[in-house]
């Protein structure tokens, strides 16, 4: 399995968190729209996300479009803990280097 | 849902609504959604909107570039690969010849440019390597010329004031006879000042380098060696460290190896410490023998390390005017110093390889496009089928790819083994670094991307074009069909052609220019007879030979032994052996008895050479007044000196030279007498520097009475090398201890200094070659396709009466109009372009009538036979069938 980019566990792990949509995902990560969106599409093209829109009913009744939502896949989560473990060895290793 | 639609908002529609057409189709509804709903969601809540918001919706660019390259990657790499190499399975041979081709440029263009990395680009084994420099002794005259040697006293001062460098090193090349460890051999190495390691910042591999401790006078006497001699003479044992050799006749204690790859300077194997006595410091301050290195301070400029050093230069120039006065110094970093002057050499080969490469893309383009018009159905159907045109541009891209990427294998393999060879041609080209060519992953990466250019230039023209044919295809069914889409291709292919003369006009023009000045070059006498002639040196340890007379009497019993050997017609010595790039320059000091002023002593300076009496002899070099050395010129008898023409016209322009005399600037005589002596005989001048530089004036003093401990054997025989061992074992008799090194015949060494130019001839001849060939045949295939198009039109002209010499005319006009035209743009840009070659020329101008006249009847020649076989096709045209076949 192809170990995930940095911005890609940062992402998946604001998914993970709660943040569901892509602006709340910018806003919680700090990246670049142009870094998250793609992050995103290809979270979902491998399989560690899966989206939706949301209830129509409520977007209705704030006034506005319904939105995209993002939740994390079973794939999903495997991948992040396998991510997070490797880079905290990493950075154990900086550590130890330093 | 509404929206209030600020003016902030509509600026991201805006956006939105430029980057949806890139999305893929089936996704830009969901995706126009999406982007949709979050700027409104934020647009409801006011603090949100505003900037920031339009700046967050430029991300819809990235994300829309995004999923169209993640969907054509997906399809690129599925459908069109495939795709692609199904098509090109079904046609080998366009495959084979396109994928050679490709191998051929792109190998090419891959091996010029590992070896300009090896002696350009890559860095120097040292850290930090920017900051080491070399720092010249210079003149008004030329203030920045690298090399520039400085003496003992100027070094010890610039060590001292100077504020930009970290430390100064001095250094000069020298050779040591190795001796009581089997045979005899003279070690390449340099004698060092102790910052020399500290500055070049590598470490010993065992024991210690040299340090500054090493530089005090009466230190013990140690060595360093390198890592090739260890291995080679001393079985890598690392106990070495401790224990002594012979050097030269001298106990040196072994204190360190240095690893593997260090050579400082080049090809050294052995570093002695350089100790400057008071003496020396207080008398050599025009003795200029020494290589200065420093390393630069953090922070401080070349430019700045300059200023500081002729501050210096300047206030020793006050204080020391006879020695100093126009002196300059100059800073360069290693790799100017090392490789300056070939690099406009390099990028002039690596500049025609390029060409090549272009009229390689232009020739695979004209492939590409004539197999096109096979595939007008193809396209058509696929177009009716839907395919857009992007779709086949991308299709016909995707095959290019596929091609340059076989042909960019293909040509690594080419240039791993070419690579090779240019690494090998190190030793006669004499460019330092050359032999550290080899493919490493930048080269692979510039493979790489060169190929994928070349993917990208021969495959866009033709893809694009090959895309109208789909709907070309289709108005030819709806209209009956005029050809206006073929005459355009044709144009396309004419300028095609066009353009790959012109670029192979203008590398014609640069080789045959250099194939004039190689002519012009090899056609100067040298001044010296170069067959048949055997040379090596031989240096006399200073502990066995310190009195000249030893001296004196070793060389002439050697040589008179030497010339006693079955075959050799005679045998001499000099030091200074012409092309070996002996520079020793000292002003005279007395003419006629009468001191010279500081002026006229800087106007007469002289190229010493010692040499016996039988060296001009063996180099038949003419005494063209007076006689040569006489074995009664000797140690006691009244010094005598030969002069070259040169000289004897510089210092008596109206009178002969012959009975005057003079001294030079050096006490090298015995008791410390000035060198020099009356003038007994003018030879013929050598051109001691190669053909290029005119003979300096030269004085040759006997060896006898000036006995150098250093000469280079000069033995004239029937075949060069089978004379050598029997030499080798003569010197061997006369003292085991004194071994023979820098073997040569004259005739190598009369090659190796025109080894460059032959080379840079020889690649730009064979890159010139290569592209003629290429245009040939690309004029071949437009004309042919002509012919073949023309055929029902040239059937009915026939038929109506029109002769056969017409059609070939016709024919031929067609091939000199793309001659001449490629011609015209091609010496236009020669032209402009002479510049690159300016440096490299001797005795011919960049704007040599003779070679562009050559070039042009050359081309227009070639033209019109590669336009014979067209023409006599189209003049084969039976009228009958022509009209019929149609």
């Amino acid at each position: 399995m192809r170990r995930l980019s940095i911005t890609a566990v940062s992402v998946l792990q604001a998914i993970a968190n709660g943040f569901e949509y892509g602006f709340d995902i910018i806003d919680t990560t700090g990246l670049p729209s142009g870094t998250v969106y793609p992050a995103l599409s290809r979270l979902e093209r491998d399989g560690y996300v899966r989206s939706a829109w949301e209830n129509d009913a409520r977007a209705h009744r704030e006034g506005r479009p319904a939105r995209r939502n993002y939740r994390v896949t079973a794939a999903g989560v495997r991948a992040l803990a396998d991510a997070r473990d490797y880079y905290q060895k990493l950075a154990g290793l900086t550590r130890v280097k330093a | 849902v509404t929206v209030p639609r600020t003016r902030w908002l509509r600026a991201c529609e805006w956006i939105l609504a430029g980057a949806a057409p890139v999305v893929p189709a089936d996704m830009r509804r969901d995706w126009m959604r999406e982007w949709h709903a979050e700027l409104a969601h934020r647009a409801t809540r006011q603090s949100h909107a505003g900037l920031p918001l339009v700046v967050r919706s430029c991300g819809a660019l990235a994300h829309a570039a995004w999923l169209r390259w993640d969907r054509w990657r997906l399809e690129m790499l599925l459908q069109d690969v495939r795709y692609a190499a199904r098509t090109l399975i079904r046609k080998p041979g366009f495959a084979v010849i396109t994928v050679l081709t490709l191998a051929l440029g792109i190998g090419a263009n891959t091996a010029i440019f590992s070896a300009v990395r090896a002696v350009l680009l890559r860095p120097l084994p040292f850290p930090q390597p920017d900051a080491l420099v070399f720092v010249s002794s210079t003149t008004v005259a030329a203030p920045t010329r690298a090399g520039g040697a400085a003496s003992p006293p100027d070094f010890v001062d610039w060590r001292q004031q100077n504020r930009s460098f970290t430390e100064l090193a001095a250094l000069y090349a020298s050779s040591y006879a190795l001796t009581g460890v089997g045979t005899a051999e003279q070690i390449p190495g340099a004698t060092a000042t102790g910052g020399l390691f500290n500055i070049l910042g590598v470490p010993a591999l065992y024991g210690r380098t040299l340090d500054l401790s090493d530089d005090a006078i009466g230190g013990a006497d140690v060595a360093v060696i390198g890592h090739g001699l260890w291995s080679r003479r001393f079985g890598s044992d690392p106990s070495i460290v401790g224990r002594t050799v012979m050097l030269d006749g001298v106990e040196r204690r072994i204190v360190g190896v240095m690893p593997r790859g260090f050579a400082f300077p080049l090809e050294s194997e052995l570093w002695v410490p350089l100790r400057l006595s008071e003496r020396e410091l207080a008398t050599q301050r025009g003795a200029h023998y020494l290589e200065v290195v420093g390393r630069l301070k953090d922070g401080v400029s070349l430019e700045q390390a300059a200023g500081d050093m002729n501050g210096i230069v300047r206030q020793l120039a006050a204080a020391y005017p006879r020695t100093n006065r126009d002196k300059r110094a100059a800073v360069h970093t290693f790799r100017d110093a090392l490789v300056g002057d070939v690099r406009p050499a390099l990028f002039m080969l690596l500049g025609a390889v390029g060409f090549v490469l272009l009229i390689v893309c232009v020739n695979v383009a004209n492939l590409v496009l004539t197999r096109a018009l096979g595939r007008t159905r193809e396209m058509a159907i696929r177009t009716a089928l839907g395919a857009g045109r992007f779709r086949l541009v991308r299709g016909v891209l995707v095959e290019s790819l596929l091609l340059a990427t076989i042909g960019g294998v293909a040509g690594l393999g080419v240039a791993i083994w070419a690579a090779r060879g240019i690494a090998a041609l190190q030793r006669g080209l004499d460019i330092p670094l050359l032999d550290q060519t080899r493919i490493d992953p930048v080269v692979i990466a510039f493979t790489a991307v060169v190929s994928i250019a070349a993917a990208l230039l021969c495959g866009t023209l033709p893809a694009w074009h090959t895309s109208a044919l789909g709907q070309l295809a289709q108005r030819i069914r709806a209209d009956g069909g005029t050809g206006t889409g073929d005459r355009k291709r044709h144009r396309l292919r004419a300028t095609l052609i066009v353009t790959e003369t012109a670029v192979a006009v203008v590398l014609l023009v640069g080789a045959g220019l250099l194939l004039r000045s190689f002519m012009r070059l090899t056609s100067v006498e040298l001044g010296i007879d170069t067959a048949g002639v055997q040379t090596f040196n031989i240096s006399l340890p200073e502990t066995r030979y310190s009195q000249p007379m030893q001296r004196a009497e070793f060389v002439s019993a050697l040589l008179d032994d030497l010339a006693r050997q079955p075959g050799v017609d005679s045998a001499g010595a000099i030091f200074g052996l012409p092309l070996s790039n002996t520079r020793y320059t000292i002003s005279m000091s007395t003419l006629d008895g009468r001191r010279l002023s500081d002026e006229e002593q800087d106007r007469r300076s002289l190229q010493v050479r010692v040499a016996t009496p039988d060296y001009f002899r063996t180099l038949r070099i003419p005494l063209v007044q007076g006689r040569p050395f006489t074995a009664s010129d000797r140690l006691g008898a009244p010094y005598v000196v030969i002069v070259n023409e040169t000289a004897a016209k510089m210092l008596w322009p109206s009178e002969s030279a012959l009975g005057h005399q003079f001294t030079l600037g050096t006490r090298m005589g015995q008791e410390g007498a000035n060198a020099g002596g009356v003038v007994v005989g003018v030879a013929r001048d050598v051109r001691d520097f190669g053909a290029r530089v005119p003979a300096r004036p030269t004085v040759y003093l006997a060896h006898a009475q000036f006995p150098v401990d250093s000469v280079a054997v000069t033995v004239r025989g029937g075949a060069g090398s089978s004379l050598l061992e029997p030499l080798r074992a003569v010197v061997q008799r006369h003292d085991a201890d004194v071994p023979i090194f820098r073997v040569r015949t004259m005739e190598q060494l009369a090659a190796d200094a025109v080894a460059q130019p032959r080379v840079y001839m020889l690649l730009l001849g064979l890159f010139a070659a290569t592209a003629v060939v290429l245009a040939a045949l690309g004029i071949y295939g437009v004309l042919a396709h002509a012919v073949s198009q023309r055929t029902r039109e040239i059937g009915i002209r026939l038929a109506l009466g029109a002769g056969r010499y017409s059609v070939v005319t016709m024919v031929v006009r067609q091939a000199a109009g793309l001659a001449i035209a490629g011609l015209t743009i091609g010496l236009g840009l020669a032209l402009a372009a002479g510049g690159a070659v300016q440096n490299l020329l001797f005795g011919v101008e960049p704007t040599d009538t003779t070679t562009y006249l050559s070039v042009a009847v050359g081309l227009l020649l070639i033209a019109l036979a590669a336009s014979y076989v067209p023409a006599r096709r189209a003049a084969g045209v039976d009228p009958v069938r022509a009209l019929r076949y149609d």
